[in-house]
């Protein structure tokens, strides 16, 4: 296992530090540099100088790179000067928030996935393949702001029967109730897509499983076939299924952006979003690599879960 | 293969069938996507209104016979912002795309040819392919700022890694195929058997995913209007007119049901086309 993961490492390692040459090269290529940007149209020289001086603009390119990743690995994230404050204590404020309607988002699509893509890879009735059909492609086809402004439109404006933006007035975890009233928009809103992607592949999965030989020989046995497909067909089909969420991080994590500027959910997007507005590029730079480290280490977590799950790619070397 | 790289689809060698859209899914799809751009191109010209024109007196209207969208905060008629936004988001879909997935199968088919440079291309697409989608458009849009151009360049930039790696499997997987030995073996030259032979049959997944990827162009521009980086205004496109009508949510939902239909239409479409082609090549 160990073996796996260092053998792996290396390059997602490479991955992350070749987007961190990009994001600041890229972010340095703005033009007019961002000390002018920050100082505003009609500041003086010697404040836009001592903008520069601050956040080490005067010194050389390869050691301000340096500098901040330095700094990111430390834990030194920087100052911003539009929003205000460190940028580590505003990506602790908003940490929380995102960490919560991800898990909560997840959460929803597993179970979803879980309930029916068994229903659907083992139905004979038409109408049921042709509901799960549907249910399926609208998922996976519609962005997440077409779902969201519905679910705001039907729950919030025609219902008027649960919130439709922002956390509880004493944070989102002070009564349980309120967490989950103002989670179950947004949730639901980032959760579907992942939900229907992973139910399509599941699905399949377990069709293909359930024509192998080991399938006829456990059904032979007498085993029901709910369990068949519980017990046997969906151990077989897990490999797959936890890949297929590894590569959901990245939708997940771009939506979450998303869905929090429709639910004014106040997270990490709400921060980003802010960020690109008031061209508070300190901000949006710490933001997007922080964004790639968590899809680069999630998609390595997939694959050292995946080989554990399948002990062919374990140990059968390159893949 | 990498950490990061997509699980890649077994490639079919076959011809692609135009018989998968003459029902079903693919039907259905081409249909929907027609109509869009039907309305979009036709719409525009059968509506009095210019999206442009603000009609004195013409607040946030509810629907009425002259407006039957209303009109928005800027005393616009929604109709026309709405029509006239269809053609910004075909304009996208059908230029960007297009230009992503030639720029993407040039790479991806000049780096099969050459080792250190087909190392070079996987770490590059590795890269890009390692910012999500929406956050890769953020960090672009940071850069070059809002508007149709920029929009257009962060689709390009999301296409070309996509259709490099694709086109890439494609071609690897077809010059094993015995035909193209055996074009080899009777003389024919590298690159006349890389045109003749293995790009025409390496094309088949290329076209499924120009269908998916004209529905993510669809999603970006949407998504990039709503976090205030899409086409600027007051240039209408279906982000931009379903981002206007999210500030009235509250005091007419109707707003919001013009752009939502539309783009739902739009996506679906390029959805079911790409269905009906995948199924059609198994």
């Amino acid at each position: 296992m160990t073996r796996y993961l260092l053998r792996r490492a290396p390059s997602a390692l490479i991955v992350l530090w070749l987007a961190s040459v990009l994001i600041f090269l890229v972010i340095r290529a703005i033009p007019g540099d961002a000390a002018s940007v920050l100082a505003g149209a009609d500041a003086s020289p010697e404040v836009v100088a001592g903008i520069r001086a601050d956040l080490g603009l005067d010194r050389p390119v390869v050691e301000q790179y340096l500098h901040w990743v330095g700094g990111l690995l430390t834990g030194d994230l920087g100052r911003s000067y539009l929003i205000g404050g460190d940028i580590a204590s505003l990506v602790a404020d908003g940490l929380g928030n995102t960490v919560a309607l991800t898990l909560a988002a997840l959460v929803f699509a597993v179970v979803v996935a879980l309930v029916l893509g068994p229903l659907w890879a083992s139905t004979r009735r038409a109408w049921v393949d042709r509901v799960l059909t549907g249910f399926h492609t609208a998922s996976v086809a519609l962005p997440t702001f077409v779902t969201g402004v519905l679910l705001i439109i039907v729950f919030g404006v025609l219902l008027r029967v649960l919130p439709t933006g922002g956390v509880p007035p004493d944070g989102l975890f002070a009564r349980l109730d309120f967490t989950l009233q103002y989670l179950a928009l947004p949730a639901l809103c980032l959760g579907l897509p992942v939900a229907g992607v992973l139910t399509g592949f599941l699905a399949e999965t377990l069709r293909s499983e359930l024509r192998q030989d080991y399938v006829t020989t456990v059904r032979a046995a007498g085993v029901r076939p709910r369990e068949v497909v519980v017990r046997h067909a969906l151990r077989g089909a897990l490999p797959v299924a936890v890949t297929t969420l590894g590569l959901q991080t990245g939708a997940l994590l771009g939506g979450a952006v998303l869905v929090e500027s429709i639910f004014a959910w106040p997270g990490l997007g709400l921060l980003v979003e802010q960020g690109i507005t008031r061209r508070d590029y300190p901000v949006v730079q710490v933001l997007l690599i922080l964004s790639v480290a968590v899809f680069v280490l999630v998609q390595l977590l997939t694959d050292v879960v995946h080989a554990y799950l399948d002990p062919r790619i374990r140990l059968g070397g390159t893949s | 293969m990498t950490a990061i790289a997509e699980p890649v689809e077994p490639v079919e060698v076959a011809i692609a069938r135009p018989r998968a859209f003459r029902r079903g899914k693919g039907l259905v799809g081409l249909v929907l996507v027609a109509l869009v751009a039907a309305a979009g191109l036709i719409g525009p010209l059968l509506v009095s209104w210019d999206p442009y024109e603000q009609i004195a007196g013409a607040n946030l209207l509810g629907p009425s016979a002259a407006h039957p969208l209303g009109t928005d905060d800027l005393n616009r008629d929604v109709l026309a912002r709405l029509l006239s936004g269809i053609r910004v988001d075909l304009l996208i879909s059908f230029t960007a795309v297009p230009v992503g997935a030639l720029l993407g199968c040039a790479i991806g088919a000049l780096a099969t040819f050459n080792n250190a440079l087909d190392v070079a291309v996987q770490r590059l697409f590795d890269v890009l392919l390692a910012f999500p989608q929406l956050i890769l458009a953020i960090g672009l849009a940071a850069v070059i700022g809002p508007g149709t151009s920029s929009v257009m360049i962060v689709v390009i930039a999301v296409e070309v890694p996509i259709f490099g790696r694709l086109l890439r499997a494609a071609v690897l997987k077809v010059r094993e195929a015995p035909y193209v030995t055996a074009a080899e073996v009777i003389g024919g030259g590298r690159r006349h058997v890389l045109w003749t032979h293995v790009l025409p049959n390496s094309l088949e997944p290329v076209l499924v995913q120009l269908a998916l990827s004209m529905s993510v162009a669809v999603f970006i521009e949407g998504a990039m209007s709503v976090l205030g980086i899409g086409v600027s205004p007051p240039e209408p496109s279906l982000g931009a007119v379903l981002t206007t009508s999210l500030h009235y949510l509250d005091l007419n939902p109707l707003f919001a049901v013009g752009p939502l239909a539309v783009t739902a239409v739009l996506v679906l479409g390029f959805q079911l086309v790409a269905q009906a082609a995948n199924a059609a090549r198994a």
